[in-house]
């Protein structure tokens, strides 16, 4: 895998990313809305005896993380894009392997989150929060391999989609319950048993529970757990998602 | 040694369906040729392109393109060619110049090289001046220039040419031949293209005809047309019908009903109008005489015209409305 082909197909994503300003402005303010709407309209009536943070401290990173699902998820639809456009035939053409096209995908869609993710954490404090900066530094591999996983995922859909409406529909429907089951919102002290279950087969949860317990000092699970899960989820679906590229004929 | 052949194809067929776009096509493109696929719509020619330059597996068949097998070793084939499509294929929200630098870094242009085969390319398609400007400000011919640059960038072993030049005005086009000339001559490239255009259709070193997914005829331009031979008359009259009467009863001839009149071959074309002329009571409107062209040996092949001027002006419009999208 040539390097400087992965850092160009990829550049050529963010580079597009960027200089749609109006889709850039909203993509940065969204998950501020949910820190002013969700943070600060629970604040008081959550407290902090079962958290053990002021609750806009704890949901900076679930917003954080809920950023990079939602930003990865749907870059792959440049894929979608590609296709209809014809621009998808000049890349099947051309002599790279198809895992090194997903590969820059995947770098481009996680170089994109972070820019998001640095907004959240970078503006949370004038909100209040409370973030250790080492421990944010931390974070960002474990979100970078989430956000990289979560974009194989949205590349494996996208492979298999031939249309704008298909690839939102899929992706819309996989990525509530993604979102929901994973405790970007609340924690999983004291779930009930079936939610609890759903929750622990949810790979975003343990993305949470990292960037959570790096950023502000709480955790459900050991990290070293939660990164293991994470990079599991990212060995799966990445594999999932250069098998079904290649198969992709144009 | 003999070189293997740049492009060989073997009984080669593929099938959408219901629908059997190529059935059992086989020829051979020597290294340096510049070889063309003649047909009108429909007729299989960027199908056979897909598979060609692995896009597109096909049913059956065996394809060898530079010495490789093309379903064993798609790798090995891209390394070898370019392609220019049909359909569009720039991102139109790069610009004009990110795109060949994209297009150059993919293909393993030596970085040192980069900015004069750009430079070069853009100065070719003359839109050097544009080369700042997003894609999707270009006009369609502006576009269809720019993907001609982009298939050059690399110099490949085989370019391929779907319709290369659809689009283009009548100066651009001949631009572009003589820089494909140009290419094969000074580094052997190998060329196959697609086309309607039968003039276009005369740069090649050879020809295939080919008419609903088969090869109807295959050999070089000049050969095609004097196997043709004779000379090509249009009579025009407003009763076609009594006039196809006379001449297959006096003349024993076929016409073929075309938009320029009613077609036929005669071995000398001026006396033989003449001739028809004192001879008949049918009113004739008008009347042409022609040496054969490749129009003509399609329609000596199938029996019909490749395509009329207004299929043309409607595929040209169809294919900018595509670009805007
Ligand atoms: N992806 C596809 N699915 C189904 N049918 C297809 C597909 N691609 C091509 N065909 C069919 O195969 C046949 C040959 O199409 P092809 O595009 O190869 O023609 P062509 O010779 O390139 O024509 P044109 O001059 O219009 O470009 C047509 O009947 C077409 O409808
Ligand atoms: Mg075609």
């Amino acid at each position: 895998m040539r390097a400087e082909v992965v850092y160009h197909l990829a550049r050529r994503d963010v580079v597009k990313f960027l200089r749609d300003r109006q889709s850039l402005v909203a993509t940065l303010v969204r998950p501020l809305l949910w820190i002013l709407a969700v943070g600060f309209g629970l604040r008081r009536a959550v407290g902090t005896g079962a958290i053990g943070v002021d609750f806009v401290s704890f949901l900076v990173p679930g917003v954080a993380t809920m950023a990079v699902l939602f930003s990865s998820m749907f870059s792959a639809v440049s894929i979608v894009w590609d296709r209809e456009f014809g621009f998808l035939k000049e890349l099947l053409v051309a002599p790279v392997p198809r895992a090194t096209l997903v590969f820059a995908k995947m770098i481009s869609a996680s170089v994109t989150a972070l820019l998001e993710v640095s907004v959240v954490l970078l503006v949370s404090p004038l909100f209040g929060a409370r973030i250790d900066p080492l421990g944010a530094l931390l974070a960002i591999p474990v979100l970078v391999a989430f956000g990289m996983s979560v974009s194989a995922l949205g590349i494996t859909v996208a492979s298999r989609m031939k249309t704008f409406e298909g690839f939102g529909g899929i992706v819309n429907f996989l990525i509530q319950p993604v979102f929901f089951f994973s405790g970007a919102l609340y924690p999983l002290e004291g779930l009930p048993p079936a939610l609890a279950a759903v929750v622990r087969l949810n790979p975003m949860s343990y993305a949470v529970d990292a960037t959570r317990g790096l950023c502000v000092g709480v955790h459900h699970f050991p990290i070293p757990l939660d990164a293991g899960v994470v990079l599991a989820a990212l060995a799966l679906l990445g594999t999932l998602a250069v098998r079904s590229f290649s198969r992709m004929q144009a | 040694m003999n070189p293997s052949p740049a492009i060989e194809v073997r009984d080669l067929s593929k099938r959408f369906g219901d629908v059997e776009a190529v059935r059992g096509v086989s020829f051979s493109v020597k290294e340096g040729e510049i070889f063309g696929f003649l047909g009108p719509n429909g007729a299989g020619k960027t199908t056979t392109i897909k598979m060609l330059c692995t896009l597109l597996a096909p049913t059956s068949g065996a394809l060898r393109l530079a010495g490789f097998d093309v379903t064993k070793s798609p790798e090995d084939v891209r390394r070898s060619i370019g392609v220019i499509f049909q359909d569009p294929s720039l991102d139109d929200r790069l610009t004009a110049e990110e795109n060949l630098e994209l297009h150059a870094v993919v293909y393993g242009v030596p970085r040192a090289e980069r900015r004069a085969r750009l430079d070069e390319a853009l100065a070719f398609v003359e839109l050097s001046e544009r080369k700042k400007d997003l894609v999707r400000t270009f006009s369609g011919g502006m576009k269809r220039r720019l993907e001609i640059a982009r298939g050059l960038v690399h110099r490949p072993r085989v370019l391929f040419l779907d319709e290369p030049t659809t689009g283009l005005d009548p100066q651009t086009r001949k631009a572009t031949w003589e820089v494909l000339r140009g290419l094969r001559d000074r580094n052997g490239m190998t060329l196959f293209l697609t086309t309607h255009y039968m003039d276009e259709a005369e740069n090649c070193d050879r020809i295939a005809v080919i008419d609903h997914g088969r090869i109807v005829a295959e050999d070089s331009p000049e050969a095609l047309k004097r196997a043709v031979g004779k000379d090509v008359v249009f009579v025009r009259t407003n009763e076609p019908a009594a006039l196809c009467a006379v001449l297959a009863e006096r003349y024993g001839l076929t016409p073929d009903r075309t938009e320029e009149g009613l077609c036929f071959r005669v071995e000398d074309g001026e006396a033989f109008v003449v001739r028809l002329v004192s001879d008949v009571r049918v009113a004739v409107t008008g009347i042409a005489v022609r040496r054969p062209t490749l129009d003509d040996v399609f329609l000596a092949l199938t029996g019909r015209q490749i395509r009329n001027g207004n299929g043309e002006a409607g595929r040209d419009t169809m294919r900018a409305m595509a670009r805007r999208r």
